[in-house]
């Protein structure tokens, strides 16, 4: 039984476009999976369905056998605690110190008072400061989070997203708005701690070199469409080509965004 | 240096602590300000309590009809039309004097930072401290009852507002063309013309659209003191006990200010 | 720059079309503004009643402050300041609920809520205090009370504006990772909206205590309190020299409250 599944997803936007035209897939218990695909190819429009931050047209989609696609609001809040998102641009509160960006991660779940009283559990703060030391912020817990790097933030933002406890992480193009040793040190972590922590990873990518490093099983997506779904080692010059529609030039290219 | 996570927690609990005790102390200095202020200024704390009470009767039957009949009689029609003509002379006037003002009140381009820095400067703040009502008051007292006092009220409200504005912008523009023209050997009236003027031009379009604005809401109140425009017909009816009156003068001011600020939206928005 | 205008070598014609165009429009504006001039300074003015330029100059010095009427004016400075602080205060306190409303992104309902939110903004910004001060008088009797609650009306329009585009303008990413944790509406707000909303709430707020100190000092004019009453009952009966002073008072007062206001906004700005 896999721990997520995606069945004939479908979302088109208001302008006509349509993002996913039917999408089925699957990610086991202990999987790190890459979706691969050029922009606008709908992994951001996918990974945003999975956890409804983007509602679907039509389709199902299943976290540990809770159909996500029909739940309430009140229980659509439950299941989100369980999926833990990462962003490209980090999406941190910038004015906020990082510690607080983290707890925020508890928001889900704490009470009302809580929230508006900042007053965080002790065990949560406990927490919080033992994950920015496992993701190697934690001299910097208590600055702003606009005063951090690119590379920093994203760290922020995995602890942030570890905060939850989640049962699968979402990660939308974690390395794009960094360098290619940033990102690759910050792909290395998530991988890491996916590993520890026994989390599946679904995440996003549109360069090759990162999506064959760091993950066991590639689905390739074009237009709304998936064209590949296979193990990692079984991705080829041809199917690439399929997937970017062109031939790239050498093991990590195509990497234009 | 190692960060042991105890260490951590009490570094945050700490600062999160102090950040609470500072809120709360202020919330706590506020409320015994807001006590000493009812006591200091004698506020009739339980005639608020009332007030709802005394302003929904009042507003129906006092104020409410506004009469729309007296409002659109042609004194008070011509005396809003003095009104308008009385901001745009202010605003025109202002404007023309504010011009060279905010070019010598701005640090970066002023032709002269010794003495005429200083004086714009100070020109500028000066204007910008009087209330118009009692600008207005005062002048109607110097020079003669009606809208002569107005013009002047305004013109010295514009040098205020448009003043402050217009040099700020200025001090925020690329000094590279300044500097351009300046090293042509030009004189500072070349540089102002060529190297500043083009770069303020619309943001000081818009200053002067939004100045244009604001010197409408003034002056169709500094009838109240003499100064011209509505406002007199507004004193007049009130102190004759006619809110209805009143009220309909008042409609038709409110009108007018959404109007103005259409159009004053409308031209900024076209300046883009 | 790309403001100036590069001369148009190519059409002759054209560059002489575009100057008669807008030699007209100045010309245009000028009669205009010659035309009003007439009409207001010229028959509109009572020239014979203004006395001669010496008789002019001596009523404008003869207003020149006397310094001897200030201690008995300080406490109604005070009263002024007070009112410009607590209305501009009440005003913040209102202004939360009214920019909900006025606020696409967070209002209720687009039919209902959004235009109450908005009409109450154009309310609120085009009429004048001393209008909402001669309501309130009437409801709530002299004093600064009415004036407090009439500089809050006036200023409520302002702040709600600007947070409410705040917020409409705020930055969707951070919400979208508050809410993506399982946050529900009132975090999604508390962390999402007002962290990105503070800082330009807060220099708003300063900016109409700033504005809200020159409104409190006319106010008592219509009895609502503050330096404004002294002010006029000194002018009619002709007491000019104690007039001169209440105008100085309230110069110094505007001046100092800039000065506080913008000593402020550089802390904000830089903290």
């Amino acid at each position: 039984m896999a721990l997520l599944e995606v069945n004939d997803l479908r979302k088109s936007f208001a302008t006509g476009e349509k993002a996913l035209n039917g999408i089925d897939l699957r990610v086991e218990k202990r999987e790190i999976v890459a979706l691969l695909g050029l922009s606008g190819s709908g992994k951001s429009t996918l990974l945003r369905c999975i956890n409804r931050l983007v509602d679907p047209d039509s389709g199902q989609v299943v976290l540990d056998s809770i159909d996500i696609t029909s739940l309430g609001k009140h229980e659509l809040r439950k299941a989100r605690v369980q999926m833990g998102m990462i962003f490209q641009e980090f999406n941190l509160v910038n004015r906020l110190t990082v510690i607080e960006n983290v707890l925020s991660g508890t928001l889900g779940v704490v009470s009302l008072w809580r929230t508006i009283t900042r007053a965080f559990k002790k065990q949560d703060i406990h927490r919080a400061i033992e994950l920015c030391s496992r993701v190697g912020i934690a001299e910097h817990i208590t600055k702003r989070a606009d005063q951090l790097s690119g590379g920093q933030r994203q760290r922020v933002g995995i602890a942030r997203a570890l905060m939850q406890n989640p049962k699968l992480l979402l990660v939308d193009e974690p390395t794009s708005s960094l360098d290619p040793k940033i990102g690759a040190e910050v792909m290395e972590l998530v991988c890491e701690i996916a590993e520890e922590r026994q989390i599946p990873v679904l995440f996003s990518v549109h360069d090759i070199g990162v999506a064959r490093t760091y993950s066991q099983r590639i689905i390739g997506l074009q237009q709304g469409e998936k064209i590949f779904d296979e193990k990692t080692s079984a991705l080829d010059a041809k199917s690439i080509e399929h997937i970017y529609g062109f031939a790239p030039d050498g093991p990590s290219a195509a990497g234009a965004h | 240096m190692t960060y042991s996570t105890a260490n951590l927690y009490k570094t945050y609990m700490s600062s999160a602590r102090a950040a609470r005790l500072v809120k709360f102390g202020a919330g706590l200095a506020l409320f015994v300000f807001g006590f000493w202020t009812v006591s200091f200024l004698d506020i009739p704390m339980d005639r608020l309590f009332g007030f709802f009470g005394r302003l929904g009767p009042m507003l129906v039957n006092r104020i409410f009809p506004p009469d729309l009949v007296y409002a659109t009689d042609w004194k008070i029609l011509m005396s809003i039309v003095e009104t308008i003509e009385m901001s745009l002379l202010g605003a025109f006037y202002g404007t023309v004097i504010t011009i060279p003002l905010a070019w010598w009140a701005a640090w970066n381009i002023t032709p002269n930072r010794t003495l005429l820095y200083p004086f714009a400067r100070a020109v500028i703040v000066i204007c910008r401290s009087f209330p118009a009502l009692i600008l207005g008051f005062l002048l109607v007292a110097i020079f003669v009852f009606g809208p002569f006092a107005g013009v002047l009220a305004l013109t010295i409200g514009t040098i205020g507002f448009a003043g402050k504005l217009m040099a700020e912008q200025a001090e925020s523009i690329d000094m590279g063309p300044v500097e351009a023209v300046r090293a042509t050997g030009a004189g500072p009236l070349k540089v102002f013309i060529f190297g500043i003027w083009p770069q303020v031009k619309p943001a000081w379009w818009g200053i002067i659209i939004y100045n244009w604005d604001a010197r409408l809401r003034a002056s169709t109140i500094l009838g109240f003191v003499g100064a011209g425009g509505i406002g007199l017909h507004l004193r007049l009816q009130i102190s004759q006990l006619e809110y209805h009156a009143a009220m309909g003068i008042i409609t038709l001011v409110v009108v007018l200010v959404i109007i103005s600020e259409a159009i004053s939206h409308f031209l900024r928005e076209r300046l883009r | 720059m790309s403001a100036a205008n590069p001369i148009s070598i190519e059409n002759p014609l054209r560059r002489s079309a575009d100057l008669f165009r807008r030699y007209t429009i100045y010309t245009v504006v000028v009669a205009i503004i010659l035309a009003m001039s007439v009409h207001l300074l010229v028959l509109g003015t009572d020239w014979a009643r203004m006395g001669s330029p010496s008789e002019i100059a001596e009523t404008a010095i003869s207003l020149l402050p006397n310094l001897n009427f200030i201690p008995k004016i300080m406490s109604p400075l005070l009263d002024t300041a007070l009112m410009a602080f607590w209305g501009t205060l009440l005003a913040v306190a209102m202004s939360i609920p009214v920019s909900y409303l006025a606020a696409a992104t967070t209002t209720p309902s687009m039919i209902f809520t959004f235009p109450i939110g908005r009409g109450l903004i154009v309310l609120s910004r085009s009429t004048h205090e001393i209008i909402f001060a001669l309501i309130f008088v009437a409801c709530l009797g002299l004093g600064p009370l009415p004036g407090i609650i009439a500089l809050a009306c006036r200023s409520v329009g302002f702040m709600s504006k600007t947070t409410a585009e705040a917020m409409e303008n705020a930055d969707r990413g951070p919400i979208e990772a508050i809410v993506a944790t399982g946050a529900g509406q009132t975090a999604r707000f508390l962390f999402g909206v007002v962290p990105q909303v503070f800082p330009i709430f807060l220099g708003n707020a300063i900016f109409a205590f700033d504005a809200n100190v020159r409104r409190a000092a006319i106010l008592g004019m219509v009895g609502a309190g503050g330096i404004g009453l002294h002010f006029s009952e000194q002018m009619k009966s002709y007491n000019y020299g104690n007039a001169g002073a209440c105008v100085l008072a309230v110069v110094i007062l505007v001046i100092v409250g800039e000065i506080i206001s913008n000593r402020i906004r550089t802390k904000l700005i830089s903290g």
